[in-house]
């Protein structure tokens, strides 16, 4: 086995499910993480492999979405419009899919440093790794966390709030 | 010891700290119960937050969206065909009729006014304005073009306002766009405009709104022996596609009961009909030459399989029907002009072949 080959067994599902937690696309996602395992496979060596390879896909996404931020958020706007429209077959995926939204606005809510830092230790990534893969001192990625945790489950709640308020409203 | 920050206990919690802080944190937090809670309610959100980040797993794929499919025809090669095809129309009509000296010349001052040069530069979406005032007559015109054979008397006046070019309501530019639609009912959509306007941007403009217009399928009814697909052309308008296998046919399949009667029936109709006879007969007399000079001009735009057979029932259904590259035999029936018929097998070939490429 290679040693890419061994990186991508290794941290391909993590990677892939953090970027899908990041950017609400699964292709997308695949895009960037196979971009990130292209650019291992350049490197004569790294260090701490899971911290860089999440460094390097976290600039991705960064660098990509600054290109074409106009482009993403039309897409975005037409997803949106096309979830409307489009009902889904199954009875579980409305629950699902309303979860989905309501966390995915939660989580966008959040500022960058610390959604990023929540999805990176979300697929195991210790402090210090994040602490690397984001450029932060280790000693502030627990303040970090913190308040991203906080903040996620509060805006979570406070939308579910909401959304039960309005079923109530409706029903009545 | 004071009491615990937040980033602290969330730091302890998932394993960061060394040895001897996580030591003292804990015998801390067995001490205060109110950092205790605050080690509970850390809990709480880790918990909570992983779950949440859980429901972002199902994320849609391909917000992305897939290349738009490539034109199998260069569209420089439709504008210069429909340019050819204008001019030739153009000259017929002007050849052929006699009686309509007046507005025929205007027609032809415009057509040799008009600039016909190719102008490649000339972007599909930039003539956009005029698909509006193209598209829409030219249909209109041809259904109109339908009419005239089944009711004669309705003709005959449409013919007054179309032959004399004088009529108060239609003018001038009328009459010229009347004749087109006219002269050439397999292809209005393409020649009625191009007549009085002549411009390329004009084809490219209509090629665009053809484009714009959504094939889509709406249903694929079951048949015996054809496969039968409905397609959506624009909201509320269907044509309906239906591919026989040869061997199930001895002859070309015909949609429709009625034939519709050829150029020279309808004059006759419309002759006896014509309130005015004078008129009418000098209306007819330019349909006739023109109709033939429409057919003669229209073969060459299809540029595919030569059509087997065309069938038009007055003003209903109307279907055309040819042999693929295979043999199989299909026909598209739809209550529309054929000349409407004809572009939409040309994109729904195109769509096919493009499919076909896809998943061979």
């Amino acid at each position: 086995m290679t040693d890419v080959e061994r990186l991508f067994r290794t941290y391909n599902a993590a990677l892939v499910r953090y970027l899908t937690r990041r950017l609400g696309d699964r292709d997308w996602a695949e895009e960037v993480a196979q971009e990130t395992f292209v650019r291992a496979l350049r490197q004569p060596s790294i260090e701490n492999e899971r911290a860089w390879l999440f460094a390097v896909a976290t600039n991705l996404v960064r660098d990509q979405a600054r290109k074409d931020m106009r482009r993403r958020k039309h897409l975005a706007l037409l997803a949106e419009q096309e979830r409307e429209t489009v009902v889904e077959p199954e009875e579980t995926t409305l629950e699902r899919a309303q979860e989905a939204a309501m966390a995915r606005k939660a989580v966008d809510g959040l500022a960058e440093r610390d959604r990023l830092a929540l999805l990176m230790r979300e697929e195991g990534l210790d402090y210090n790794e994040i602490a690397e893969a984001l450029q932060l001192s280790a000693g502030s990625v627990g303040t970090t966390l913190s308040r991203a945790r906080r903040r996620l489950v509060e805006s979570y709640e406070a939308l579910q709030k909401s959304r039960e308020e309005r079923e109530k409203n409706a029903a009545s | 010891m004071q009491h615990l920050d937040e980033g602290t206990i969330h730091s302890w919690l998932d394993g960061a700290l060394s040895a001897d802080e996580a030591a003292r944190v804990e015998a801390h937090v067995k001490e205060c119960p109110q950092c205790a809670s605050g080690v509970a309610e850390a809990r709480g959100f880790i918990a909570a937050s992983s779950r949440i980040l859980t429901a972002l797993d199902h994320a849609p794929r391909g917000v992305v969206p897939i290349a738009a499919p490539k034109r199998r025809v260069d569209p420089l090669v439709w504008r210069v065909a429909a340019t050819v095809l204008v001019v030739a129309a153009g000259t017929l009509v002007v050849l052929q009729n006699g009686t309509n000296k007046e507005t025929l010349m205007s027609a032809r001052a415009k057509i040799e006014q008009a600039p016909v040069v190719t102008e490649p530069t000339v972007a599909a979406d930039e003539a956009s304005p005029n698909t509006a005032v193209s598209d829409a007559p030219a249909i209109g015109l041809s259904r109109r073009a339908g009419t005239q054979s089944s009711r004669g008397d309705v003709d005959g006046r449409e013919n007054k306002a179309s032959a004399g070019g004088k009529s108060p309501q239609v003018g001038k530019t009328g009459g010229v766009s009347d004749y087109a639609g006219a002269a050439t009912p397999t292809v209005p959509t393409i020649a009625a405009p191009m007549v009085t306007r002549s411009r390329l941007s004009d084809v490219a403009a209509m090629d665009a709104a053809a484009e714009r217009e959504q094939l889509r399928v709406v249903g694929t009814p079951r048949r015996i022996g054809a496969k039968v697909t409905l397609y959506e052309v624009a909201p509320g308008d269907t044509v309906t596609l239906t591919e026989s296998i040869p061997s199930y046919l001895s002859s070309i399949v015909v949609t429709g009961a009625a034939v519709a009667p050829t150029a020279q029936a309808a004059g006759a109709i419309q002759k006896s009909a014509a309130p005015s006879k004078a008129r009418a007969d000098a209306a007819a007399n330019a349909r006739e030459s023109q109709t033939a000079g429409g057919v003669t001009a229209a073969a060459p735009a299809v540029s595919a399989p030569a059509p087997s057979a065309q069938t038009e029932t007055a003003n209903t259904l109307n279907t055309i029907t040819w042999n693929d590259s295979v043999g199989n035999t299909l026909s598209l029936t739809g209550r529309m002009p054929q000349s409407r018929l004809q572009a939409i097998r040309i994109r729904i070939e195109r769509e096919r072949a493009a499919a076909a490429k896809k998943n061979p």
